[in-house]
């Protein structure tokens, strides 16, 4: 894929993204703190949520650690599922590679809600909460595999929304119910031990917890379920190219 | 000789149709499980061509006819549904107004961008972009979004990146119609000097002082298919002249009118050619009019017969009482009459030989009937015949540099 041509695509998304927000770049910043703010409020004021354990971390950065990363997942793959869509102008009279414009919009939601990660970790650790800052860099790998699942879903999503237009309201209910189904609001030992298991079924479990134990030292952490993660995401990655090259001589007579 | 820059094989693309919801999931169910979807509407078909380096190509057809159609399989924006087209270069093109520009950013965004499609990126961007912007010529417009700019406005800004590709093919689709006359030009120009430069040209266009102009090959699609294709002065020619019989379709009065006349033309032959294709003839051939008429009461009718320019323009016109002779009885009422031109100095281009009978004083016209005819040749003489002429006081041409 042309680098030059993904990395202009990007730009110009970026810049569509805080383009007309009257406070353009500032909101990546101000967003995190805002809704670390509602969360704070909510959470521990009103719902008084609590982690089970002696040694437990605060609820706060307990959502926040995994909250972060699910918010680049699933803006990436929402917002990718139109990206052809949007773009039938362009294709129709370009011959471009199309995966490009996925590839793009992958990247702008990832590259935003990394920033606002790494900014929000920072501020936690500086408002004294018990945060591991050297575990930032193995979490900011973390989303190498997270970023490779998320493209490789939204090749799926973006190629076959040109066929299907409900999909992408489908996609938009779908995701909270994968949030919801994965340890992001609450620890996997707070459910009935039956149900525990079926956690592993979410491809985002694996990361909520990894994220949870390399910044919190919370819950554990294994090399055998990072490879197996990291199979999945390239597994997904191959199918979703797989389907998008085969849909993609079709884009413009269902555009 | 070098390997073709363009080669296309039985070239066709057909649309699936869809018509309700259901229509779309199934097609993407075939598409993933046997790469093949179900009821297609054909728009082209077994289109062969072949074009090499420094060709020039001529699309022309009437709308709907394939040639955008064609152009996108060419540009790869579409994909062939059967055989294959191949390009051995870079390709720059201007598919519509406005070539993919995003109506919310500036003309200079754009322009970046469509470079970068093109694979124009870095320094070297850099570099051309003040030229970019200065073909274009379009003032500080170049600041403001592409929403704001007149048609004209669009096509200078995409004209002008194309034109700082030089890429080896430049694939055009009906652009030079909306730029102003200087604009025109100016493209014209810039077309010429880069087809003398090796530069390899496919230009879809109605106008045919266009397509003659940059073209040396044409090529007629028609119905998805290729009516005729080759030296660009036969194939133009023999467009206008398709079109003039379309339009005179329309207009003939019905056999039923016709019969109920007091004087009618029963059969009109040129060159001995009875029928309704355009007789073809090669530059100052002589042309023979035959027709023959039925005079209801068996009156002696006036016959008149005329030459116009396919365009509806009169070249001459003549009739029998001019002359002062009348048409031969053939017997029962009906008459004939033949009219011979000689070395006829028509330039090349569609004409249409009308005949009208008259009344046997001249002054009513009663029927008429159209036969076209096309004079062959390329020359760039202009006007509508050549007259006899003479140079005086003038030198021979100096051996070209």
């Amino acid at each position: 894929m042309p680098a030059a041509l993904t990395l202009r695509f990007f730009q110009r998304e970026l810049r569509n993204r805080f383009a007309g927000s009257f406070s353009g770049g500032l909101w990546a910043l101000f967003q995190p703190l805002l809704q670390l703010a509602v969360y704070s409020f909510v959470f521990v004021h009103i719902f008084k949520a609590r982690l089970p354990g002696m040694d437990a971390p605060g609820y706060v950065p307990f959502l926040m650690t995994a909250l972060w990363p699910w918010t680049a997942f699933a803006e990436a793959i929402l917002r990718s599922t139109t990206a052809i869509q949007e773009n039938a102008a362009l294709i129709g009279k370009v011959a471009l590679p199309r995966e490009v414009l996925v590839l793009a919009s992958v990247a702008t939601s990832f590259a935003i809600h990394l920033v606002g990660f790494i900014a929000i970790v920072l501020i936690l650790a500086l408002l004294g909460s018990r945060i591991h800052l050297a575990g930032l860099a193995p979490a900011v790998l973390l989303y190498v595999p997270l970023f490779a699942l998320a493209f490789g879903l939204a090749l799926i999503c973006a190629a076959v929304q040109v066929f299907v237009r409900d999909l992408v309201q489908i996609v938009a209910q779908l995701l909270p119910l994968l949030m919801f189904g994965a340890p992001v609001f609450y620890d996997r030992g707070l459910l009935p031990e039956r149900f525990q298991g079926w956690l592993d079924l979410n491809p985002f479990t694996f990361y909520a917890e990894a994220f949870h134990a390399a910044l919190l030292g919370y819950g554990d952490f294994s090399f055998t379920r990072l490879a197996v993660a990291a199979g999945i995401a390239i597994l997904i990655l191959l199918a979703g190219r797989w389907v998008f090259r085969r849909l993609d001589p079709h884009f413009e007579d269902f555009l | 000789m070098s390997a073709p820059l363009v080669l296309a094989r039985g070239l066709g693309k057909a649309y699936p149709k869809v018509h309700r919801s259901g229509d779309r999931l199934r097609a993407l169910g075939r598409l993933l499980l046997r790469g093949e979807d179900g009821d297609r509407v054909s728009v082209l078909q077994d289109v062969d061509l072949e074009i090499r380096r420094g060709e020039s190509l001529g699309l022309i057809g009437d709308n709907g006819a394939g040639k955008s159609t064609l152009l996108k399989l060419i540009t790869g924006v579409l994909t062939p549904t059967t055989g294959s087209v191949a390009v051995n270069g870079e390709i720059g093109a201007l598919l519509e107004l406005g070539a993919g520009f995003h109506p919310e950013y500036t003309g200079r965004d754009n322009v970046v961008m469509a470079a970068a499609l093109h694979g124009l990126a870095g320094d070297e961007l850099r570099r051309r972009l003040p030229q970019i912007i200065d073909f274009a010529d379009i003032g500080q417009y170049i600041d403001e979004p592409v929403k704001h700019y007149s048609s004209g406005m669009v096509v200078r800004l995409g004209f002008a990146v194309i034109a700082a590709l030089k890429p080896d093919l430049l694939v055009t689709d009906e652009v030079l119609a909306v730029g102003d006359e200087s604009f025109q030009k100016k493209c014209v120009k810039w077309m010429k000097d880069y087809l003398d430069q090796g530069g390899t040209l496919i230009l879809v266009s109605h106008s045919m002082y266009h397509v003659q102009k940059l073209c040396r090959q044409a090529c007629w699609l028609r119905g998805g298919r290729i009516e005729m294709a080759g030296d660009v002065f036969a194939v133009t020619q023999a467009y206008l002249a398709y079109h003039e019989r379309k339009s005179a379709a329309l207009e003939a009065p019905s056999a039923d009118v016709r019969a109920g006349l007091e004087f009618s033309v029963t059969a009109v032959s040129l060159n001995g050619i009875d029928g309704d294709a355009p007789v073809l003839l090669e530059p100052s051939a002589s042309l023979c009019v035959r027709a023959h008429i039925r005079s209801r009461d068996g009156r002696v009718p006036c016959l008149a017969i005329g030459v116009v320019r396919a365009d509806g323009t009169p070249v001459y016109g003549v009739s029998t009482d001019m002359d002062g002779i009348e048409p031969q009885g053939t017997g029962d009422g009906a008459y004939a009459c033949e009219l011979q031109f000689a070395d006829l100095p028509l330039l090349p281009g569609g004409y249409t030989v009308r005949v009208h009978p008259l009344d046997p004083e001249g002054v009513r016209v009663f029927d008429t009937v159209e036969r076209g005819f096309v004079v062959r040749g390329s020359t760039r003489e202009m006007g509508l015949v050549r007259l006899a002429h003479r140079w005086t006081c003038t030198a021979p041409v100096k051996s070209a540099p």
